[in-house]
This record gives structure tokens, C-alpha cells and sequence, in this order.
């Protein structure tokens, strides 16, 4: 078990004594205002069921369409795959692996590994991994695009509403969801708690 | 030798783990909680930010010069680039839209270019502007960088949509690359860029002040 004695700020390295807060409370850095870390009440439990949410509807989102366009009878409908595999036909492989990466696969191995990670926390199974876990979660954070895929789909249906008769189906609904469940699952992932939790885990 | 602020981690020998926030001693190279190699400041920051941008800013080029999206209409093909698509919006009367998009795809990726450049350059003229005003400007950038790949995300949906043969096919151009590598890039840029080279001069400024 490690003992911190002392914290360090990530946007300005001022040092300081290791926050004492309870639960609801933030530390902030007294010099730049950076968040040193955030308790929330019953994070961990809070946290699991949010990602476990997440993939479920992430996965159902899948199997459905997203969009159905009704055009002089010709109907196409968009389900999460079409974007990215129609252009892997094409000549554009590479755009279609980057697209596929930042919708799909980052954000879906993001939430599995959150998941694996409490549990290895809660059961003390893998605890070898923990570690890896952990620095495979803060890596794949800033290239999971969930979000803004949510708004470039807000953004076509403004394009594609003068051009012909458009319907939103199920896995538009339960991909908003799923962007809500990964949103609150963002808020609660908390650097220092988390190494935390190993610590204690460790104990 | 580089001069760290007096208050800092770095001037007392000790250095903050990228990867789990544990302090403890440059000396022992390797975080005892998980193994990461310490540094006391992000190796290279200046360089590979740089790097990273002006990479970018080349790309910018070919990214808002070529299409990156052809369209075709009843044999007719037209193709549109970026700035072309944002004035079409505007003109067919969604001017919400337009300026989402014009946000998103012009604004945020300039916006960046500016505010990197800028901070790496106020690592040698500290005096210009407050360290405080600085780091802002970094969050801003961190915050707003993913938003850009809106455009991206726009083309693959009617790409996918519109696959209608002869009658309306869509298609992806070459720009749409050079733009998501822009996106890539820039990201990587902010990611590499170490705030706390901002306040390493902070106690050497309020020193002459007084």
C-alpha cells in the first residue's frame, strides 16, 4: 500500500497536501483551478450500472436503423455500421476505419474496460491487470466521439428534411440514450479515485 | 538548466505520474504504483506539439481546396468542399445549421491553430500574458477539438444514404482525409502540449514585480 504525502497539480505542478474531502464534495487546485478530483455519492455502484447501460444499448443500437429516407419511393435506411462500410467499398478504406474506431469500437471497449476494471475491484479477480486497465481507459477517452456523432446526425437530418421524407427509427432513440449513459459514465471517471480504488483494493 | 516555479513539484526533485497522479522522486525514473517512466515536464513538448501543428496547418490546405464530397444527380455531377457545402446551407434557408457547421469545420480547427501557436510561443515572452489567461486558452482548446470532426461524420451518413445508382449517388473526395487527418493531428497537438511549462517562470515574474 502506497501512502501519498504529498499531490502535484496536471496544469500547473503546484504541490500540496492529498485532498480530504467526503462524498459530493471537489478538490480544486488553489492556483489554477484545476479539478483534482471529484467523490461522488456511491460512485463506483453508480458508475458500473451506467456502463453496463451503455454497452447494452450501444449493442442493441446495432441492430436497428437509425434513419429511414423515403425518397420518391426509393427507401434507404442508416443503422451505425452503413456510414463506415459503405465507404470501406469504396476507395476510402482509411476513413472508414477511423470513423468506425471513434463511433464504435473506441467507445465500446472504453465501457467494456470500465466494467472489467470495477469488477476486478469489486471480486479481486485479475488484479494484475488492473493496472493495464486503467492506463487503456484514460488513453482511449479523448478518441471516443460519441457525442459529436450524435450532433453530425442532428446535422444531416436538417440537410436531408428538404430532400425527401425522413423517419427517425428506434436506434436513433436508444443511441441517444446510450449517449446519455456515456456521458454520466465520462462525468464519473475520476483519475485519482480510481488509482484509489486499486490502492484499497490492494489492502 | 531549465528553471521550474518555486512552488512547483518539479523544483523540489519530484515528479507527477502522467498515468496515476502518484509524486515521488525523479530519481526512481519509474512510478512505483504502476510502472509508467517519470518526467518531469512531458519529454519534447514544444517540438512535438509544433510538429504536430504544422503538419496540420499544410493539410488545412488541400483540406478546404478540394471536395470532400461529390454528388451525383441524374448523371450530373457536382462536387462540394467544405466552405462550398456552408454556403449552400445558408442559401437554402437553414442558417442555424450553417453556422453549426461553420463553428464546427472552420472556426474550431482555426481557433486551434491560433491558440497552440500562441501558447507555444508565449513560452518565450511570459511577460505578454498572465499564465492564468493562458491555461484558459489551453482548456479551450483541449475542450473544443473533437467537435470538428462534424463534417466527417455528415459525409459518411449521405454517403451511406444516398447510394441510389444513377438517380442520387454520393460520394466521398479526397478532402474529407485531408480534414479528418487535420482533426487527428490537431488533437495530438493539444494532447502533447505540457501546461505546466506556463508557470515555470510564474515566481521569476512576481519577483520583479515587487
Amino acid at each position: 500500500m502506497i501512502v501519498e504525502k504529498v499531490v502535484a497539480c496536471h496544469h500547473c505542478d503546484l504541490l500540496m497536501d492529498p485532498p480530504k474531502i467526503i462524498a459530493g464534495e471537489y478538490a480544486h487546485c488553489p492556483r489554477c483551478h484545476h479539478k483534482i478530483t471529484r467523490l461522488h455519492h456511491n460512485a463506483i455502484n453508480n458508475l458500473f450500472s451506467f456502463a453496463i447501460t451503455g454497452l447494452i444499448l450501444l449493442i442493441l443500437t446495432t441492430q436497428f436503423d437509425l434513419l429511414i429516407l423515403n425518397l420518391n419511393g426509393n427507401i434507404s435506411g442508416l443503422d451505425l455500421w452503413d456510414g463506415a462500410s459503405q465507404l470501406y467499398f469504396g476507395d476510402y478504406k482509411i476513413l472508414s476505419i477511423l470513423i468506425i474506431l471513434f463511433i464504435f469500437i473506441l467507445p465500446i471497449l472504453f465501457l467494456a474496460f470500465v466494467v472489467a476494471f470495477i469488477l476486478s475491484i469489486k471480486t479481486g479477480i485479475g488484479c494484475a491487470m488492473q493496472t493495464t486497465l486503467l492506463r487503456l481507459i484514460f488513453f482511449m477517452m479523448p478518441w471516443a466521439m460519441v457525442e459529436v456523432f450524435l450532433v453530425a446526425i442532428l446535422v444531416s437530418i436538417v440537410k436531408l428534411i428538404s430532400i425527401g421524407q425522413l423517419h427517425l427509427d428506434w436506434a436513433f432513440w436508444i443511441y441517444s440514450a446510450f449517449c446519455f449513459c456515456y456521458v454520466k459514465v465520462l462525468s464519473l471517471v475520476d483519475r485519482y479515485q480510481f488509482w484509489h480504488w486499486i490502492d484499497e483494493a490492494h489492502q | 538548466m531549465i528553471h521550474y516555479c518555486r512552488e512547483s513539484a518539479a523544483a523540489k526533485g519530484l515528479a507527477n505520474c502522467h498515468s496515476c497522479s502518484l509524486v515521488s522522486p525523479i530519481h526512481l525514473e519509474q512510478c512505483p504504483r504502476c510502472q509508467t517512466r517519470l518526467h518531469l515536464r512531458k519529454p519534447l513538448t514544444l517540438q512535438l506539439t509544433m510538429a504536430y501543428l504544422f503538419t496540420a496547418l499544410l493539410l488545412y490546405i488541400p483540406a478546404n481546396l478540394w471536395p470532400i464530397m461529390i454528388t451525383e444527380k441524374l448523371g450530373q455531377v457536382e462536387s462540394s468542399t467544405i466552405l462550398g457545402g456552408i454556403v449552400l446551407l445558408w442559401q437554402e434557408g437553414s442558417q442555424p445549421i450553417a453556422i453549426i457547421v461553420f463553428i464546427a469545420s472552420v472556426l474550431v480547427p482555426v481557433v486551434k491553430f491560433i491558440v497552440l501557436l500562441l501558447l507555444c510561443f508565449s513560452v518565450y515572452f511570459p511577460q505578454r500574458l498572465c499564465p492564468h489567461k493562458r491555461l484558459k486558452l489551453y482548456r479551450l482548446t483541449e475542450l473544443i477539438g473533437r467537435w470538428s470532426m462534424v463534417d466527417i461524420f455528415v459525409v459518411a451518413i449521405l454517403v451511406a444514404l444516398f447510394q441510389l445508382d444513377r438517380l442520387l449517388n454520393v460520394q466521398p473526395a479526397s478532402g474529407a482525409i485531408a480534414f479528418a487527418a487535420v482533426v487527428i493531428l490537431t488533437i495530438m497537438s493539444a494532447k502533447s502540449f505540457d501546461p505546466r511549462i506556463l508557470w515555470d517562470d510564474d515566481d521569476k515574474k512576481r519577483s520583479k514585480s515587487n
